[in-house]
């Protein structure tokens, strides 16, 4: 067991979920609140195997840490290949700690089908883990598609009243785009293969290959669709309000938390490294769509009725400023966007449980059928509004740290507007955040029904101040996360950098003659 | 040519082995109809003795070929063996339940499953035309009478009657493809398609038109598809499990053999062009017309018709490493598809009455076992990854980029993004509508369980654990003689 601790923790933490997703079957389906239990357990068991990957990583170091390497399909080089550097281990942190939080709101909140959505949930958090670890393409794929089985049924049989075609929404934009990346990770390996002799899937074998031209431009286009899809960038993000309405509160909480950041992360991980050139060209253009977002998703928040939906478009915004600090590519810009995923997934995260706890007293979601129930929930009003601070970005809250470290990092580019354009969707997040709080908390009570309105409960209560806890942490000392940022964002600079002098050496050889 | 054309030796009785066991066992369930129909109950039992005798017989036979090099036993055609007997071993587990429910539990049935069974084995072993030709019609002529099974009800009767007229015309194209190949080498054996010049002369081109034509028609690949839906629709369900995989997988390797003899050096641009053409076209048209369909057995024949598109691609690409594809691909499509009408059989409670695919409302909580393997089946088909179907396709587009062929990848891969519309559609059905009040699933069988138990396993475990097929599918391909990778 230690033995198995020690070697292979990254394996251990991501399927653990999926081993008790197994126990889960093995179940009778009626036993309900026995799997309810169950799946929280398994949860929370994964989330205190996890801690040891935070405190074992080694600080200040590049690189890929607590790898593990297993042949798969030997004949084709594809491995079960998996480590962890800073921004993996920051994303697979918010995973093990959103996945319980969800599930300890859904204990007292899903009554259909306990068993077959304790198994998804866990299956997901399987794929989930998995993506971010995975450092083989195929394996990396594997992943990133099982991923939306589960989710699937989440949205599709415990989701509102929409649910079937939000959840075929979501699987088909998320499909599209993954299946030409299929395509462009099959001809990577077999360039790699033709060039080399040997077949790989690893990403640091791909990543020693250069594409040149049309073709490189083909390839990232495929990888940046689908990653696109999922970040999602404007306008790609069509499913994504359908979707986080639809789907049941513990599913939002993940969607946001977790699977948006997916997207970016993929981009980072694999788009960036394995084509710089491409990448660098198409990032005025990147930038250029994040400030869209940011300033779309805004507005359209701000008209929203419904408070989950207004909460999705913020998501939109909130995911344009991370958007726009990857294309900006500065060092402190990077490190911002990868922070403020993890912001994003626990503000969001945090709102839309808070949403959910207000759904599940009152059956809507209009903010017209609140107002005034501050003084009836105290509590409620509470975690809310500190969650709202921190996805406006108030100083001493994680957001704060996030957005301003994307918005000076921008600054320091070339592409200065940006982050001017970026700031006003800043203020508006404010405004739109406000009114929110304003028209549901504050405001005169009129509708009598809110009057008999509960608090939340304790297991509601510890899921939301945990994402508190988390939001002040960060807020208060955010070089914890930054100092293990920072050296994955240099070395992806470095190696895109050093790709892209190779690049313009070899195509000129004329100039570096002369430099010679 | 001087050697006698009978001429038994203990080799060649060794090869034919399988067959004699599978024929004899369908002798021995008919002969116990007739005079023992008591036993009834355990003609299923003695069906899958008779399997799994020849498959043993199989195994056992010494390797190369027999019937003066007209008959081979090699690795390719043990592993297509294998494939085979998998086939008929979940045909036969989900007839008996199904035979029960109907009421119609007859020895014919396991017989003549049998004896088609038979004749596809011919067809994958066969280095001979004839051979091939009548390993073909032995498996039509029992499926002819297979898909008129209820004689009483009129959409099986439709089925029979359907089945063998547009059977019997494409059997005409194959056989009229023979001739011109046989007028052409002045040979029927597949050898002597390699003589040098053949692949340039007109006869020969026409000939192996026909044939892909001919055998187009057993694959159910559009534009010869037009009977599939139809039969299927009629035909017993443990049939149809059997006959939308195990004669497709037999009539692309025949295909793959024939080619691979007559283009000893690359198959020509034009023909290849042809070949790509006839994928795409199959892909989409089954695809988009599988959208519209409201009949669980009418949307998987349009399935089959956009898989067999998939398959096709192999064809277009040609050598050894896409008939290993082909290889892989048709276990990953045993288990999806004869899974998923496996389902389907358990799933519905009258045999006789049309399949909508809406009677499946809340299946997955009324019936939830033959649901999931049923969901299961249709992401395998779809080709989510962690399944088999995923493992089928990723070496199937791996070998189309290889071979440079990337209009025809990526039209296949946005195919399979419009398949997923109707595959999620059943699953929708499945797991997110209320159940009918009064249409309950019938009870699930213990033969049905092990069958399904059997694919859904079968799904997973080829999914996640790929590399030893791989590895047996590329040495039993290296055993053709194809140029290229």
């Amino acid at each position: 067991m230690d033995a198995l601790l020690r070697d292979h923790l990254v394996s251990v933490v991501v399927f653990l979920p999926l081993a008790g997703a197994v126990l889960l079957l093995l179940l009778p389906r009626s036993a309900a609140s026995a799997a309810r239990n169950i799946a929280f357990g398994v949860s929370v068991l994964d989330l205190i195997v996890s801690v040891p990957l935070w405190t074992r990583f080694l600080v200040g170091v590049p690189g890929f840490q607590l790898r593990e390497r297993i042949d798969w399909i030997p004949q084709l080089g594809i491995t079960y290949n998996v480590g962890l550097d800073g921004i993996s281990l920051l994303l697979v942190m918010l995973t093990t700690v959103l996945t319980p939080v969800s599930l300890l709101f859904s204990l007292t909140h899903v009554e259909k089908e306990v068993r077959g959505y304790s198994v998804a949930f866990l299956v997901l958090e399987t794929g989930m883990l998995g993506s971010l670890v995975a450092l083989d393409l195929a394996l990396f794929y594997v992943f990133w598609e099982v991923m939306l089985v589960p989710m699937y049924f989440i949205i599709g049989i415990w989701g509102g009243p929409r649910r079937i075609y939000a959840s075929m929404k979501f699987f088909l934009f998320t499909m599209s785009g993954s299946l030409l990346m299929f395509l462009a990770i099959l001809f990577v390996a077999i360039r790699h293969h033709t060039a080399t002799g040997a077949w790989s899937f690893a990403l640091e074998d791909l990543t020693r290959m250069t594409f040149t031209g049309r073709v490189e431009t083909y390839l990232f286009l495929a990888f940046a669709l689908a990653f696109a899809i999922k970040v999602p960038v404007f306008p790609l993000h069509t499913w994504l309000p359908d979707a986080h309405t639809e789907a049941p509160t513990a599913g939002s909480i993940i969607l946001a938390g977790v699977m948006l950041k997916l997207g970016a992360y993929g981009y980072l991980r694999f788009a960036l490294p394995l084509f710089p050139d491409a990448a660098m060209r198409f990032a005025p253009w990147l930038g250029v769509l994040g400030v869209i977002g940011v300033i779309y998703g805004a507005m359209v928040a701000y008209a929203q009725h419904d408070m989950k939906r207004l909460v999705a478009y913020s998501s939109v915004s909130h995911l344009g400023l991370v958007v726009i600090g990857i294309g900006a590519f500065t060092t402190m810009s990077l490190s911002g966007s990868i922070l403020q995923m993890v912001n994003h997934g626990l503000s969001t995260g945090a709102l839309f449980l808070l949403v959910g706890v207000l759904y599940e007293r009152r059956h809507t979601r209009e903010l017209d059928a609140y107002g005034g129930i501050a003084a009836v929930v105290p509590v409620t009003t509470a975690l809310f509004l500190i969650a709202t601070l921190s996805s406006i970005g108030l100083p001493g809250l994680n957001g704060f740290v996030g957005e301003f470290t994307i918005l000076l990092g921008t600054w320091l580019s070339p592409h200065r507007w940006w982050s001017a354009a970026a700031a006003t969707g800043v203020i508006l997040s404010a405004i739109y955040m406000l009114t929110l709080v304003q028209r549901v908390f504050w405001n005169p009570l009129v509708v009598e029904e809110n009057r008999k309105l509960t608090d939340v409960r304790p297991s509601e209560f510890v899921a939301a101040a945990t994402l508190v806890v988390l939001m002040v942490w960060i807020g208060v000392r955010p070089n914890d996360v930054l100092d293990r940022i920072r050296p994955a964002v240099e070395s992806l600079q470095k190696s895109v950098a050093a790709r892209q002098v190779a690049l313009h050496e070899s195509a000129r050889p004329e100039i570096s003659e002369v430099r010679r | 040519m001087t050697e006698t054309f009978v001429s038994f030796t203990r080799a060649d009785l060794a090869a034919i082995a399988p067959e004699i066991a599978l024929v004899a066992t369908g002798c021995l369930i008919l002969l116990l109809e007739a005079f023992a129909p008591r036993l009834r109950r355990w003609f299923a039992t003695v069906a899958l003795a008779g399997v799994a005798a020849s498959l043993w017989f199989l195994v056992q036979a010494p390797g190369g070929t027999t019937f003066g090099g007209r008959y081979e036993t090699s690795s390719l055609t043990v592993l297509m063996g294998l494939f085979l007997g998998a086939t008929a071993v979940v045909a036969i587990l989900v007839a008996k339940p199904y035979l029960e429910r109907t009421g119609e539990e007859r020895g014919e049935f396991y017989a003549l499953l049998l004896w088609g069974h038979t004749g596809v084995m011919l067809m994958t072993r066969g280095l001979d035309l004839l051979i091939v030709f009548i390993g073909l019609e032995t498996l039509s002529l029992a499926f002819y009478v297979l898909a008129g099974f209820f004689r009483r009800v009129s959409a099986s009767s439709e089925a029979g009657l359907k089945y063998f007229l547009t059977g019997a015309f494409g059997s005409a194209f194959t056989l009229y493809g023979i001739a011109l190949l046989f007028g052409a080498s002045a040979g029927t054996r597949f050898e002597d398609l390699s003589r040098p010049g053949l692949a340039d002369s007109t006869a020969v081109t026409f000939g192996l038109l026909l044939l892909l034509v001919g055998f187009g028609f057993k694959m159910s690949l559009a534009p010869f598809h037009a009977w599939a839906p139809d039969v299927y629709q009629g035909m017993p369900t443990p049939a149809v499990a059997y006959l939308s995989v195990a004669p497709k997988g037999a009539s692309v390797l025949v295909l793959f053999r024939v080619f691979g003899a007559v283009f000893e050096h690359g198959m020509p641009d034009r023909f290849r062009t042809g070949v790509a053409a006839l994928a795409i076209f199959s892909m989409t048209l089954g695809n988009v017309v599988a959208l519209a369909q409201r009949d669980a057995k009418r949307l998987l024949a349009y399935s089959g018709i956009a898989q067999m598109g998939y398959v096709t691609i192999a064809l277009a690409v040609f050598g050894r490493d896409a008939l290993a594809a082909v290889l892989v691909y048709f276990f990953a499509y045993l288990v999806s598809n004869a899974g998923a009408f496996a389902a389907v059989s358990a799933l519905y409670p009258d045999e006789t009455k049309p399949h909508p695919v809406g009677l499946l409302a809340g299946a997955g909580r009324t019936a939830p076992f033959p649901s999931a393997v049923l969901a299961l089946c249709l992401f395998s088909l779809a080709g989510i990854p962690a399944t088999a179907g995923f493992i089928g396709k990723f070496f199937l587009f791996k070998a189309a980029l290889e071979q440079g062929l990337y209009a025809l990848a990526v039209i296949g891969v946005l195919n399979s993004l419009v398949s997923i519309g109707y595959y999620l559609k059943v699953v929708y059905i499945l797991y997110m509508r209320e159940p009918i009040e009064g249409e309950a699933p019938p009870p699930l069988a213990p033969a049905d369980r092990l069958a399904l138990a059997l694919c859904g396993a079968g799904i997973l475990i080829l999914g996640i654990f790929p590399a030893s097929l791989w590895a047996i599918a590329r040495q039993a391909a290296a055993t053709l003689p194809l140029t290229g990778p």
